[in-house]
């Protein structure tokens, strides 16, 4: 049952900004994760500052340099169904039509998809744990099979969003509007790892406002997908997922990024498998050799070691797809 | 079925009524007809318990334990209690509130408000306010001061010495053990000789409408709309709690979003609703929230079975061996059963030795086939390791070594057993032989097949009575206490009806499930509803179809053995021409009713009637990844009689559906540090979607044509379709990969892993 | 598509600081502006313990009604109009009892609050009737025996219907994908994409 809150719905995005920024306010775009954590009361909230009606924060456009713009509130059964996504940055297209289920999707919204908490059932649950001001991260000890197996630092959360890690595999940025001013952040640095700061999954301050999300051109020879491995069909994070974009000109990759969703508590990404990648045909030797760079830093905890073959396994099969 | 169905043998015996020969061709029984309440239900006007609002109701909700093992040393109420719209804050201290709390026949073993809190969701207190939004904010008001205990919820540990007692005298429930012939000299002589320990996850019933309780008082007399799967069973309970006669207890459910087995026994929220209702003579509703039922309204335990079965080279199953461990939860109930260890194979030599502890968790309740699909696992998987190792196709092993008497009950004949059948036409269907061999295509999915059989063990509660009236205009009003459960019980009772008085289903009223105006039918659980009320239904109508014909042949002045009734007309057989409307009947009309009381008669004597199935899976393994699809499915069952064909099937996929969550991705989790669930929501506890059952489906029923079971020749058959499924897929996977997964389920997390480690890496 | 570079857009929208601290100040957060039915434009504010007006369109009637914040489109539905066919399951977006069409979008009435449900069309199951007669999924429902306990239907039927209205003539992977937002634990899954089929026959037949 949700707790009592106030509501407002500012008049203008500059209001917006300014509730935002009180104490206790919280942005409610689609609602859903925010509801989710307020009826398990993982955070409080005085205050629900609802922005879905924001026009400007809408819509889906090219931009001049051949990119394209994302509003905010664009939701991601409209990003999963836009055939320009579809065609140009379809890991994309991909990673939102994942997410969740058909219902979520035509009410979430792709910030919201960024911003959302983390799902791990000791956050999530009746647990003081570390990430909400408690003593101790339970999954050390506990439960830990849906937990990172990268990153880790004092918590162990993985992020849950699909489309993050397609974006950071599309090198997007982010445009935030705030108190004090805009800044166009690339993806890359949005989020925030445990070892940086254990409170936050990003580096929004109160009032910060995710406006839109900006997409690159796609580069000559972009090839993209995103392939999530999850415990049932549908309606299911992802146990380890690959978002692969890159560029390939005469069979050899020229560039781009693998990025593993599911494994780490931002979305991770697999740095040296690019650098094995690089250059290099995509071959069954150079896949294999690049899913086992994937998981040479791994650090599996007690139940989750089986996210290292996962990983080599998802990944092989993602470069082979684009093979 | 202890702890949840009574034994049929124990019911005292009664006179014998009217034996009715059986049907030949039906006319109307085993169609595919919509069902009677199909119009209600898909246009939203059927009103389920959760949807009931009572004039100046009120809302309950329930304060739970958080810790898996504590005891209750202080409730502060007193904030709770100034909160807006609050009427009523119950706990241990509340007058009338100190209710003994029953399991099952034996005596109390806990209390209503047990300040000994033994697993995590333990009820301690509860609230009643206008709205349910207040009835939250007052039940969060509220503080409880708790001494923390230290718990056990690992079944093996449970046993050890020093292990904290979930209750005084230890933490050992029962253990039991059955034995035939000489397994140790069995398995000395055999060729062959396999084992391992399989284990099962517990499962949650999880079913759509959650659990709750209406309850009004009228003075001294109780009125409870409860989503149950049985009425009368629950107003028994209600009038023992309450002290009533049970004249003073009414339990109604028009409708039942679904029990699955957890909603057979009453619920502590039920009596706390009652209990709220009278203390501010208001109508209380109390709904469990979703979270709140995955904790405290059942489950099937987790299973540990370790399994020895030997064979000899020719096919010949020679011996079987089996220990079971489970745990009931914190209060009485079962766990694990060896039945089809023991019943299914004709096997001379056999042994089971069973295990149940108490363990700080919540209490197990029946579920669909208690504990036969974790011993379906065990056996049928040895079974097919056992075929292998012999070099024998898994379903000629099964043929060779069927059982044809119940050897659990000194050889006692069946009825009717069309296992056989199942496997020999269900292999048939599903093309086994040439999917058995189908070459595996490059890549790394790969696909196989497997195959799994099973038996249910419940004949069912052999009572039940049933009205039926004619009414001066030829419609009929059928008056039952069976409750359906979305098997489509109201719908089949309809069509024997109308296979008796040849009257169409849109003018059969239907009355049930409400103790207050219908008759005493055995809750639906245990698949025996139709076995059991479809006979007191046929008998009733048989009633009404005597008394009526006796009034046609008199006015036709025909003998009454030469008319029939179809199409709502009374027919003279050699002179068709010469029908007459029931409705133009005068003597219906002086009377304007013809009432039938049917009631259901005494199983057949030195004979038991079961059903049987075998049930075949296609998967796709990921080789890669882990992950196993389910490709194809398909179900041949022994229930009998197909009464009702399109809800046979329905009732067929659903069950195997279940049994993929029970296959593949359903898990309980409690936390190792705290005794706490963690999964408890529909998100984190995973139950199939639509996109975990597989798009070709197929139902073979086979009919054995038994005349001998009961006087419509059904046997149950919700129970079995869940039985053989789980085990069936890992069938499937080792065929596909050569690997043996002896833990369910068979989640990608677990297959990717034993993959790794087959390849070795 | 615009041409629109990120740049020229945030000059349009106003947003530097200048000009977002320009738009700022006390009383810039107007009352309730309720009564009709459109995506609000101005200001609404609400305190957690009291209750606004709001004016929702519900099966094509309009209704007027006070709300708390913290109620959603579920609770307003079952709890004060009513209107009990859409199911409660979950209350957390996790079976699909609750859906609702939004703007003939299948959504979870659960994860919606009220205030934002106003200036949106909701459909329940209720309107899909044609009065007493059903629409052309119940009636495939029926036809195919796309239920069992019939608890999940209501939302089975809603989604069904979101998305034939998106897509008339879905495949049998498509009807699989479409309907996989509405849990069935009876399983009737393979008769309720039977009747997905069916009911996308019978639209086009223009039967219901
Ligand atoms: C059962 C279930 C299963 C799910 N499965 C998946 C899945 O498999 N994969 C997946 O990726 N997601 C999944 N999700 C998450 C879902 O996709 C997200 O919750 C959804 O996208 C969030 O969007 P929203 O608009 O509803 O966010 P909201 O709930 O409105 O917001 C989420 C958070 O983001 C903040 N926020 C929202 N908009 C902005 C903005 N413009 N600027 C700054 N902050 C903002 C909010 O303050 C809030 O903290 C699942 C959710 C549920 C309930
Ligand atoms: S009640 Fe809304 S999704 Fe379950
Ligand atoms: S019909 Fe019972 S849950 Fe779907």
């Amino acid at each position: 049952m949700l707790p009592q809150f106030d509501y407002v719905r500012p008049g203008s995005l500059s209001e917006a900004i300014e509730h935002g920024a009180t104490d206790g306010a919280i942005l409610h775009a689609g609602g859903i994760d925010l509801l989710g954590c307020l009826r398990d009361g993982v955070f409080t909230a005085d205050k629900l500052v609802a922005i879905a009606h924001l026009a400007e924060l809408r819509g889906i456009d090219e931009t001049r340099d051949g990119g394209l713009r994302i509003g905010a509130l664009t939701t991601l059964s409209e990003i999963a169904a836009h055939p320009l996504i579809g065609e140009r940055y379809t890991v994309l297209s991909q990673g939102a039509g994942s997410a969740a289920s058909p219902q979520l999707r035509n009410q979430g919204t792709i910030a919201g998809n960024l911003c959302q908490r983390p799902r791990c059932w000791y956050f999530r649950g009746d647990f003081h744990c570390l990430r909400k001001g408690g003593s101790m991260c339970y999954a050390v000890a506990g439960a830990n099979q849906y937990h990172c197996i990268f990153g880790g630092d004092r918590c162990y959360i993985v992020h849950p969003s699909d489309t993050a890690p397609a974006l950071v595999a599309l090198d997007a940025r982010v445009r935030i509007v705030g108190p004090s001013g805009q800044r166009v952040v690339p993806l890359d640095s949005f989020f925030v790892p445990p070892g940086q700061d254990i409170r936050r999954e990003t580096i929004l301050e109160p009032g910060d406002l995710v406006v839109e999300v900006l997409l690159p051109p796609p580069g000559m020879g972009l090839r993209s997908v995103y392939r999530k491995v999850r415990a049932r069909g549908v309606w299911d994070f992802a146990l380890a997922g690959a978002a692969a974009a890159l560029t390939i000109s005469d069979g050899r990759v020229t560039g781009g990024r693998l990025v593993l969703s599911g494994v780490a508590p931002i979305p991770w990404r697999a740095a040296e498998a690019e650098r094995a990648l690089a250059g290099s045909r995509l071959d069954a030797e150079t896949i294999r050799r690049a899913a086992q760079a994937c998981v040479a830093d791994a650090r599996p905890m007690t139940h989750n070691g089986y996210k290292v073959d996962l990983v080599r396994g998802v990944v092989e099969e993602t470069l082979r797809s684009l093979a | 079925m202890k702890h949840y169905l009574p034994d049929p043998d124990q019911i005292p015996g009664e006179a014998q009524p009217q034996e009715l020969p059986p049907w030949g061709e039906t006319r109307v029984v085993g169609r595919s007809l919509s069902r009677v309440d199909g119009y209600e239900l898909v246009s939203g006007t059927a009103v389920y318990t959760l949807d009931l609002t009572l004039p100046d109701m009120l809302h309950a909700v329930i304060v739970r334990c958080p810790h898996a093992h504590a005891r209750v040393v202080r409730v502060e109420t007193s904030r709770a209690e100034a909160m807006p719209g609050v009427r009523a804050v119950l706990t241990a201290s509340t007058p009338g509130a100190e209710i003994p709390w029953y399991f099952g026949d034996d005596g109390p073993t806990s209390r209503l408000f047990d300040s000994h809190c033994r697993y995590a969701g333990e009820e301690v207190a509860a609230v009643a306010a206008e709205t349910v939004h207040q009835a939250w904010d007052a039940a969060r008001a509220i503080e409880v001061e708790y001494e923390v205990l230290p718990f056990v919820i690992d079944e093996a540990e449970a046993l050890e010495a020093d292990a904290p007692a979930v209750h005084e005298g230890g933490n050992l429930t029962e253990q039991r053990e059955f034995a035939r012939g000489d397994v140790e000299a069995a398995f000395a002589e055999a060729d062959v000789v396999l084992g391992g320990t399989f284990r099962t996850p517990c499962e949650l019933h999880a079913p759509l409408e959650t659990f709750v309780s209406v309850a009004r008082w009228d003075g001294d007399r109780l009125t409870v709309w409860d989503s149950t799967q049985g009425v009368f069973a629950r107003q028994q309970e209600l009038a023992r709690y309450f002290r009533l006669p049970l004249t003073s207890v009414r339990v109604i459910c028009p409708y039942v979003g679904g029990g699955f087995g957890a909603k057979l026994s009453t619920g502590k929220y039920t009596v706390i609703a009652a209990l709220a209702a009278r203390m501010t003579a208001r109508p209380v509703k109390l709904a469990v929230t979703r979270e709140d039922s995955f904790l405290s309204e059942g489950n099937r335990p987790a299973n540990t079975i370790r399994l020895k079965a030997a064979a000899m080279r020719d096919g010949t199953l020679t011996a079987l061996e089996g220990e079971f461990l489970g745990s009931v939860g914190a209060y009485p109930s079962g766990a694990v059963s060896p039945y089809l260890l023991l019943a299914l194979y004709d096997c001379a030599n056999a042994r089971a030795a069973t295990t149940e502890v108490y363990t700080n968790a919540g209490r197990a309740r029946a579920f669909r086939a208690p504990a036969f699909p974790p011993c379906a696992w065990a056996l049928e998987q040895t079974i097919d390791a056992l075929a292998e190792e012999i070099g024998m196709d898994p379903v000629e092993f099964r043929l060779k070594n069927l059982a044809t008497v119940l050897q659990l009950r000194d050889d006692l004949p069946y009825t009717s057993i069309g296992l056989r059948e199942c496997i020999i036409e269900g292999a048939r269907e599903f093309g086994w032989e040439s999917a058995r061999s189908r070459p595996q295509q490059d890549g790394h999915l790969r696909r196989g097949v497997g195959m799994a059989a099973g038996m249910w063990a419940y004949p069912g509660e052999p009572r039940a009575t049933v009205f039926v009236k004619l009414f001066a205009d030829g419609s009929v009003n059928l008056n039952m206490g069976a409750s359906d459960i979305g098997t489509g019980t109201k719908t089949v009772m309809a069509m024997v009806v109308a296979e008796e008085l040849g009257v169409p289903l849109e003018q059969i009223q239907i009355e049930h499930a409400d103790t207050g105006t219908t008759q005493y039918a055995p809750a639906s659980g245990g698949s025996q509803t139709v076995v059991v009320s479809s006979p007191a239904v046929r008998a009733a109508a048989v009633d009404v179809k005597g008394q009526l014909l006796e009034i046609a042949a008199a006015e036709l002045e025909r003998p009454a053995e030469g008319l029939v009734l179809r199409d709502g007309q009374v027919v003279p057989i050699d002179d068709e021409g010469a029908a007459v409307p029931l409705a133009e009947l005068r003597g219906l009309r002086q009377r304007q009713n013809i009432v039938g009381v049917g009631r259901r008669h005494p199983h057949p004597e030195g004979k038991i009637a079961l059903p049987f199935c075998a049930q075949f899976a296609d998967v796709e393994v990921n080789t890669l990844t882990g992950e196993v699809r389910v490709a194809r499915l398909l179900a041949a069952h022994d229930s009998g009689r197909v009464m009702s064909y399109l809800t046979y099937e329905n009732q067929v996929f659903g069950g195997m559906a279940m049994g993929i969550g029970f296959g593949l991705t359903e898990d309980r989790v409690l936390d190792s540090q705290t005794g706490k669930m963690v999964n408890h929501n529909w998100h984190d506890y995973k139950i199939p979607t639509a996109k975990d059952v597989p798009l070709e489906q197929t139902c073979v029923p086979i009919d054995p044509h038994d005349t001998e079971c009961n006087t419509t020749g059904a046997k149950g058959l919700g129970e079995p379709a869940h039985i053989p499924t789980a085990a069936a897929i890992a069938n499937a996977v080792y065929h596909a990969t050569g690997v043996r997964v002896h833990d369910a389920p068979i989640t990608a997390m677990q297959m990717v892993r034993l993959l790794a480690e087959t390849r070795g890496d | 598509m615009s041409e629109d570079s990120g740049k020229r857009q945030d000059s349009q929208r106003g947003i530097s600081r200048r000009n977002f601290l320009g738009t700022m100040g006390a009383g810039t957060l107007g009352v309730a502006v309720s009564g009709r039915a459109a995506p609000a434009q101005g200001a609404v504010a609400v305190a957690s313990d009291g209750t606004q007006p709001v004016t929702l369109r519900i099966n094509g009637r309009r209704v007027d009604l006070r709300v708390e914040p913290r109620w959603t489109l579920l609770d307003v539905l079952r709890d004060h109009l009513e209107l009990v066919g859409t199911k409660l399951g979950c209350a957390r977006g996790e079976c699909g009892a609750c859906t609702v069409l939004v703007d003939g979008q299948a959504q979870y009435a659960c994860m919606t609050l009220a205030l934002e449900a106003e200036g949106h069309e909701i459909t329940t199951v209720e309107g899909l009737m044609h009065g007493e007669e059903l629409g052309a999924v119940q009636q495939a429902f029926v036809e195919e025996d796309a239920f069992q306990c019939g608890y999940c239907t209501p939302g089975q039927v809603v989604a069904a219907e979101g998305l034939l209205r998106g897509n008339p003539n879905p495949d049998l992977a498509e009807i699989q994908e479409g309907m996989s937002g509405n849990l069935c634990r009876c399983g009737a899954y393979d008769h309720i994409f039977k009747a997905v089929r069916r009911a996308a026959q019978l639209k086009q037949l223009g039967t219901g």
